[in-house]
């Protein structure tokens, strides 16, 4: 490939404690438009993986490069401005804060000529929040929620959106209003990473795969492939059963 | 008498009010009580006594009383300087003090105490530089004018209960209606997300020692224009300021001048009522009611 991936980790170590790091050498590298799942265990290390993507965890080593750039030592707001985008799993809209500001201050950051526009965009696609702007968005169920924190990510029109279990706590039907929304987003041109539990969900709309264990990369494969894999059923045997529907 | 006593209530609470606005602000944003922060009322009422002196020093006509009011532009003037004085100083002891501590991870009883110190400090660096001795703006004495019910103020005390209306109004629409107060509430409720909506905490962070020392040198100014400039004055205040802000709510702006005014009104009652030497338990006793009966204050968010 000549041009530089989307997102690449290279040998990344990450964690809350320099001396117990929980992220011990990941290498992984996402093509321009690519969904990456990533699947594994509960503790296995997927949240701080992505964490540390983001910049809210510390990297201990290796490099995080987005586009061909090193964003490994850049702060949390500059990493955003170079094109990163990331939805925590829990926490991520600001409860106190109307659904409007909730947009209009990640719209802050954009050059003042773009934000009334973006703004539009991101009403249009989410008709549900358009309806009450001035509601707290504390207030919000949990699927509008994620669908605020989606929103409030999009609207800076990030190269690489990463979204930690964005169907945790949804029920069937939203979840899978979830999944189709990320798909016509990834459609759309952004790279995807994708933390799921949901494994069969994921890997129905993600191009790869890939399996994290105790801090590591243990398998990695194409999305229909891995579906498949003996590995996954064992790996989340005895974890958490898989129920939902592709 | 009773409006007498709503008058002098309100004005102290007005003053009350504008300190507390400035400590709730950093209370919700930093995450901890600065104890320092009546510290930067006095340095603020020091740093306006030297401009403003300075200023009728050098030009004569800038100490000419303003209409109805006892000082001249000198002390307008001096009030800007010591906003801009004051912010410094609050962003010199982020920089050398808070800001390490927060970097270094530091609890918040690490980063209370270190604002005992940086009180301690700085009063004691007034009391050297100016003496304890009370110092006073103009030496013009006012005569206060009947107003309703036979109640009476000066136009000076007229004048600072407008400016912190006014002020109130002003911070509340910032805080609401800007980008930059939109920054500031957002780093308030979950600094790491800001972060990821692509706010610069770091630079939030400055500007709120910036504002709540702007608003602190406010309280100051009128601290000294109505009562007197003394090191001791923002020490004084200390409790007041902080029986307003929790009563308020933390994070509250309107919450924190209504609180102010009855903490003031409050004081006033016990002087009129009980007796002058209870008027320092006032705040404390409002300070522990409303901490035990509604920790989250009048405006606050339970569980904030
Ligand atoms: N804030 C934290 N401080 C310390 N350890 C943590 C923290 N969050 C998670 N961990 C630990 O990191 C490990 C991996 O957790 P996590 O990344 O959340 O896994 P996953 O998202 O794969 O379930 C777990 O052992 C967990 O206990
Ligand atoms: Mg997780």
């Amino acid at each position: 490939m000549s041009e530089a991936p989307a997102l690449a980790t290279r040998g990344l170590v990450a964690g809350y404690e320099r001396d117990l790091p929980i992220v011990r050498g990941i290498d992984l590298t996402i093509g321009k438009g690519e969904l990456v799942a990533i699947l594994g265990p509960n503790g296995a290390g997927k949240s701080t993986y992505v964490k540390a993507i983001a910049g809210t965890v510390p990297c201990f080593g290796g490099a995080i490069m987005l586009d061909g750039k090193d964003i490994t030592a850049m702060p949390l707001h500059q990493r955003i401005s170079a094109g990163l985008a990331f939805v925590p799993q829990t926490e991520n809209i600001f409860a106190s804060l109307s659904i409007g500001e909730n947009l209009q201050l990640a719209a802050d950051v954009l050059p003042k000529a773009l934000r009334a526009a973006r703004l539009e965009k991101m009403w249009a696609m989410f008709p549900d929040l358009a309806s009450r702007p001035a509601l707290r968005a504390g207030q919000l169920s949990g699927g509008q929620r994620q669908m605020l924190a989606v929103a409030r990510a999009l609207i800076v029109e990030p190269q690489v959106l990463i979204l930690d279990e964005p169907s945790a706590g949804l029920s069937p039907k939203i979840v899978s209003s979830v999944f189709a929304m990320l798909q016509s987003i990834n459609r759309s041109g952004v790279t995807i990473l994708l933390v799921e539990q949901n494994v069969k969900a994921a890997l129905a709309i993600a191009d790869r795969g890939v399996i994290l264990v105790e801090g590591q990369l243990r398998h990695e494969g194409n999305a229909a492939q891995l579906a498949t894999d003996p590995l996954l059923a064992e790996l989340y045997l005895g974890a958490q059963p898989e129920k939902a529907s592709a | 008498m009773i409006a007498q006593m709503l008058m002098d209530g309100l004005i102290a609470g007005s003053m009350i009010g504008l300190g507390a606005i400035g400590i709730t602000l950093t209370y919700s944003i930093l995450r901890f009580a600065n104890f320092a922060h009546g510290e930067l009322v006095s340095w603020a009422a020091y740093f306006a006594l030297s401009v403003s002196t300075a200023l009728g020093t050098a030009l004569p006509g800038l100490s000419a009383s303003l209409g109805p009011f006892s000082f001249g532009w000198s002390l307008p003037l001096g009030l800007i300087a010591a906003m801009a004085l004051t912010g410094l100083l609050a962003l010199f002891a982020d920089t050398l003090l808070f800001a390490r501590l927060r970097a270094r991870g530091a609890s918040t009883i690490i980063l209370v105490m270190a604002g005992f110190g940086a009180a301690l400090t700085l009063r004691s660096l007034l009391e050297f530089i100016f003496t304890s001795k009370p110092m006073y703006f103009t030496s013009a004495l006012q005569i206060a004018r009947p107003l309703f019910a036979g109640a009476r103020a000066t136009p000076d005390q007229l004048l600072g209960l407008g400016l912190a209306v006014a002020l109130v109004a002003a911070v509340h629409l910032i805080l609401t209606r800007t980008a930059a107060g939109r920054a500031m509430r957002a780093v308030s409720e979950n600094q790491a997300l800001a972060g990821l909506a692509g706010i610069d905490v770091a630079k939030t962070i400055r500007l709120v020692w910036l504002f709540g020392a702007s608003l602190a040198a406010v309280a100051g100014v009128m601290a000294g224009l109505l009562v007197q400039i003394r090191p001791y004055m923002g020490h004084d205040l200390l409790l007041p300021l902080f029986a307003a802000a929790i009563l308020g709510g933390i994070g509250s702006v309107p919450g924190a001048m209504i609180a102010g005014l009855i903490v003031g009104l409050a004081e006033a009652a016990c002087v009129n009522f009980i007796g002058a030497e209870w008027r320092a338990a006032v705040s404390f006793f409002i300070l522990v009611a409303i901490l035990l009966l509604r920790p989250q204050g009048l405006f606050g968010k339970a569980g904030a």
